[in-house]
């Protein structure tokens, strides 16, 4: 498999919205070393002809909310945790998509 | 300290408690922010004195949103987080008349096993406090264990209840995935997270049980399973019980001291009439747990904590722009050890590795659990040593590292968050003074027949109701 | 040399329902901001997803009225990417599983009818809203959460003319089934068109552009065409089309570039655990598929073919929805088809129009219409006293009510008529020696004169045929 430069690992964190220090960078490199070997022993398990299992329990559910009850919270709620507001609105630096 | 001793003089009793966690807190470090008693004891003076948890004090594991009462996962990122609205299971615990005595440490997010990575430090271990609780319900855990509480909220990913519980001598109990609403919850991997909770004894884990479960329409993955009388219909008669030990990590345990312990409590069953037989599991398929749980869970966890960007509530750093507020924010509020592991799930989920890394585990999960369920067929509980050592030293800890040492003995628990069966760790005795228990998981739903083994093995070991703590001048 | 132009469409509908997606929040339009939101549509920490059922029977009806396979288990993705509009930092779609497949609309053009194939319906959630000003980008949630489907087509549009016509068939479509407000100029429908242009009798695709949010149906036309032209002078002076994002400038009538494309972002979707696969029953789909309203389409076939309608009254009763709607309910009660679209269509539109009243507060009761349509046909009020009564329903008044207060009665009893037509003619001696000297005019006095007798209320049909047998016989 592919080597972990620091480069690619700081990119890897950047696209999720981090940034990694040398120091981390260099224990990342060694985690993944040892992630990669245990990927080893994964692969020694035969997953031919086995589906993904995304849920601990999988008979299909039938509920469906119905569309009838609503419920909001106030203005003053949904303001209390913003770090930054203006008239009610939260508020961040000008993006341009 | 039993739920039992609270049912009345709620006044005197929490102020007991709350006296005693400001000493346990210089001990411990285990709460992450003290609650104000005052207001919630009013309250439930106004209540029913038959209700369920009239008047008992509960910690909270610091992950469980509490109106008005700063929740911060024990995280920097989330370190002024004031919650406007009750997880559901809080919603129950209130409902029942419980107080929230405190909101407890954890390894920040859940992500870890030793409640080292913690935003305000280390939690002791209360049979030795150089040594660690266990994690990541670490705090909840020690409270406990100190009897500070009869009762403390956990949550549980890999083992994060049932290995601190072991670490410091109480019951800790993961039931059924979807039994108790994650709803309010704050994640870590959301296919593998349970809620559950500390107690000191048996009795008190099925009162809780019947408090927190049931279905929640919050909750889309919660189950309509019928919620029992699980305390009235406790009864730890377990003749003819099939009891089965899981060899496989018996086996890898190298501190005979323990072993003995665990054969000493089988012994004992039998004697009570139980049938046990050694079973055990594919090696290289139980190998695999910890890489297949930590792809999973990692690859969950990055995508789940996305939320956490500074825009909407939060700590926001500076930047020049959203990018940037955001990289700040998040460099700063999470740890080192969280990023690392966010690293590694992103990675797994990236179009060209998907199919080799999240998708492969989870079918290697499918695998495992289809031979955990043909076990459970034909027993009634699986049962091993709920860990390898006594609670280590921080040095000595391996949880943090993804060590390829212990591969088995320390990490069979996850069985129980892949299946989602419900498991419990109880006490078994001591070895050089500090606690070890015992571990035992039933079939989905199963949550009586558990909880009457575990009552018999609670019999057995008399430990029943123990704790720490004591030892205070008040 | 001559290219053929290659485009599809996507298209973002907000579906009309009173909650969001995923959460009870409520679904709404030029509200405060952060006003209709709850802890779910801002991301808070430990929320979970609910999905809405109004919002699946809505896609459902979409997926029916083009024709699309429909996947009774509805399963959801994560998308994953961080921006500000996007709370959770993951947008929750179908990504693998979209509730619709294969379908296809027809639109008109002037070569006869042409299919374009749909490639799938797949239900997901909006974003919220964000204002750039100078000063920072305010964020308003209200919108985020707000239940979608996304429409994607086949490369099978040709020309500008075919997209717009694309476009119109399912935004009256989409209304028409009750889907979708379709506002376009309100962003509750937005477009997205790629445009590639290749030799033709080529096989190969050429590089495509984008062009985001159009915003009106002529838009649609004019950016296309523009692009198209661009594209053509790009490709003839021997230069590359460059893959990337363009918007559509109103005011230049061109299209402008956004952002180029740098490869294929990864979103690294994946199941979202926290909803299970839910299993549609199959007897509510067919429910629902038995309730679908009716198209245009088989509205105006129904009106030509049943009731005998002109093709232009057809066609301009189905106009709007709300129209043929109203129509729909009148004609239940009467069976005078072309007396009811007439009155539908000119006197109710002349009323509406002129005070501008919406067809939400039009007050006018179909039933009463109905009643009212009756009586003319029966001949008890005359076409002159249906306006008075008319404008009398139109403040809500019960037609046999206003006929009554008004002595409106019409006379149509030939006895009554004939006494009147006696009296008439004995006084009128001289009409008669006119009539019979062959002055045809006379007569028509001669009803006038009748009519005046009964104050109006004198059939006049009637009137005429009696008057102008009694002429002959004098």
């Amino acid at each position: 498999m592919e080597k972990f430069s620091k480069e690619m690992l700081r990119k890897l964190a950047n696209q999720v919205m981090f940034d990694l220090n040398d120091q981390e960078c260099e224990e990342l490199q060694e985690e993944f070393e040892t992630y990669l070997k245990q990927l080893e022993l994964l692969n020694k398990i035969d997953t031919e002809h086995v589906e993904e299992m995304v849920y601990p329990f999988e008979a299909p559910t039938s509920f469906i909310r119905n569309d009838d009850e609503v419920y909001a919270i106030s203005q003053e709620d949904a303001m209390k945790n913003v770090p930054q507001a203006s008239e009610n609105y939260v508020v961040v630096p000008k993006v341009v998509k | 300290m039993k739920i039992q001793e609270f049912t009345k003089d709620v006044e005197k009793n929490v102020g007991r408690c709350a006296a005693l966690s400001e000493k346990a807190q210089k001990k411990l470090n285990a709460i992450v922010t003290f609650i104000d008693h005052s207001e919630q004891i009013e309250a439930v003076k106004k209540m029913d004195p038959s209700l369920p948890l009239y008047g008992v004090p509960i910690a909270i594991k610091d992950n469980f949103n509490t109106k008005g009462i700063r929740t911060t996962a024990s995280s920097r990122i989330l370190d002024n987080y004031v919650p406007i609205y009750d997880a559901t299971v809080i919603k129950k615990l209130k409902d029942a008349g419980a107080i929230l005595f405190a909101k407890t440490s954890m390894d920040e997010l859940g992500m870890g096993g030793t409640n080292l990575n913690a935003y305000t430090g280390k939690v002791n271990n209360p049979y030795d406090v150089s040594r660690i609780s266990g994690g990541s319900s670490g705090g909840s855990a020690a409270l406990v264990a100190e009897g500070v509480v009869p009762v403390a909220m956990g949550t549980d990913t890999g083992d994060s209840i049932r290995k601190p519980a072991a670490y410091c001598g109480v019951v800790g109990f993961k039931p059924t995935y979807g039994r108790i609403s994650r709803y309010g919850v704050i994640p870590y991997a959301s296919s593998l997270d349970h809620v559950g909770f500390f107690t000191t004894c048996i009795e008190d884990a099925a009162r809780m049980l019947e408090v927190c479960a049931g279905r929640d329409d919050h909750d889309m993955t919660s189950s309509y399973e019928k919620v029992e009388e699980y305390e009235k219909n406790l009864n730890s008669d377990i003749r003819g019980k099939k009891i089965a030990i899981l060899e496989n990590v018996m086996n890898s345990i190298e501190d005979q001291r323990i072993v003995d312990n665990f054969n000493e409590v089988i012994l004992k069953l039998e004697k009570r009439g139980a049938i046990v037989e050694r079973v055990s599991m594919d090696e290289t398929l139980l190998q695999t747990l910890l890489p297949v749980y930590l792809i999973i869970a990692n690859a969950e966890a990055c995508a789940n904590h996305s939320n956490l960007d500074g825009v909407r509530f939060g700590m926001r750093e500076d930047g020049n722009d959203l990018e940037e507020i955001m990289i700040n924010s998040r460099t700063k509020g999470f740890s080192s050890a969280v990023r690392k592991r966010f690293v590694l799930g992103s990675y797994s989920l990236f179009v060209e590795n998907q199919e080799k890394l999240f998708r492969k585990a989870q079918k290697v999960r499918r695998v495992i659990v289809d031979e955990y369920r043909k076990i459970l067929e034909k027993y009634d509980c699986v049962i091993a040593s709920a860990a390898p050592t006594i609670a280590p030293h921080p040095e000595d800890s391996v949880g943090e590292k993804m060590s390829d040492t212990y591969l088995v003995a320390e990490n069979f628990m996850i069985l129980g968050n892949m299946s989602g069966y419900p498991s419990l760790t109880l006490p078994s005795g001591f070895v050089e003074g500090l606690p070890i228990g015992i571990n035992v998981t039933a079939k989905a739903f199963d949550e009586q027949n558990l909880l009457n083994i575990c009552k018999a093995i609670e019999e057995e070991t008399g430990l029943e109701n123990h704790t720490a703590g004591g030892s205070y001048e008040l | 040399m001559n290219f053929e132009t290659i485009i599809g469409i996507e298209i973002h509908c907000e579906l009309k329902t009173h909650t969001k997606m995923f959460s009870q929040g409520p679904v709404s339009f030029g509200e405060s901001a952060n006003s209709c939101v709850n802890e779910i549509d801002l991301g808070m920490p430990g929320t979970l997803p609910c999905l809405n059922k109004h919002a699946v029977e809505l896609a459902l009806r979409a997926c029916m009225g083009t024709h699309c396979d429909i996947d009774p288990l509805v399963k959801f993705d994560r998308k994953n990417y961080y921006y500000s509009d996007l709370p959770k930092g993951f947008q929750i779609t179908q990504q693998f599983h979209p509730i619709g497949k294969n379908g296809y609309i027809e639109i008109s053009t002037e070569t006869g009818t042409k299919k374009i194939r749909l490639n799938r319906i797949h239900m997901e959630e909006d974003t919220a809203k964000q204002f750039h000003t100078n000063f920072g980008t305010l964020i308003d949630f209200n919108r985020a959460g707000t239940p979608l489907i996304e429409i994607v087509s086949e490369p099978d549009i040709r020309s500008g003319k075919e997209a717009a016509a694309y476009v119109e068939e399912l935004r009256n479509m989409l209304y028409y089934l009750g889907v979708s407000d379709c506002r376009m100029e309100e962003g509750s429908m937005r477009c997205d068109v790629n445009i590639s242009l290749r030799p033709e009798g080529s096989e190969i695709f050429g590089t495509k552009t984008e062009i985001k949010n159009l915003n009106s149906i002529s838009n649609v036309q004019k950016a296309v065409d523009y692009e198209v032209e661009r594209q053509t002078r790009l490709l003839l002076s021997g230069e590359k089309v460059e893959q990337e994002t363009r918007r559509f400038d109103e005011a230049t009538k061109t299209t402008v570039l956004m952002r180029k494309k740098e490869g294929n972002v990864d979103y690294k979707f994946f199941p979202e655990p926290n909803i299970f696969p839910i299993q549609l029953d199959e007897a509510w789909i067919e429910q629902i598929r038995a309730t679908q309203p009716q198209l245009p389409s088989q509205r105006k076939e129904k009106y030509m073919q049943e009731y005998g309608l002109s093709e232009y009254d057809a066609n301009t009763l189905t106009q709007t929805k709300e129209l043929s709607d109203f129509y729909d309910e009148v004609v239940k009660h009467t069976k005078e088809y072309k007396l009811a679209s007439n009155w539908c269509m000119v006197e109710l539109m002349a009323v509406l129009n002129k005070e501008n009243i919406s067809f939400d507060d039009n007050p006018c009761s179909p039933v009463y219409l109905a009643e009212m349509i009756e009586m003319v046909s029966k001949g008890e009020i005359s076409s002159k006293q249906a306006k008075v009564v008319f404008e009398e329903i139109m403040k809500g008044k019960d037609p046999k009510k206003v006929v009554e207060e008004k002595g409106m009665k019409q006379i149509s009893d030939p006895n009554e008529i004939l006494k009147l037509v006696t009296q008439v003619l004995d006084a009128n001696a001289q009409a008669i020696l006119d009539f019979k000297n062959g002055k045809g005019r006379a007569a028509g006095a001669l009803v006038g004169q009748v009519m005046k007798l009964s104050k109006g209320q004198a059939n006049p049909k009637l009137a005429n045929q009696i008057l102008n047998e009694e002429l002959k016989k004098r």
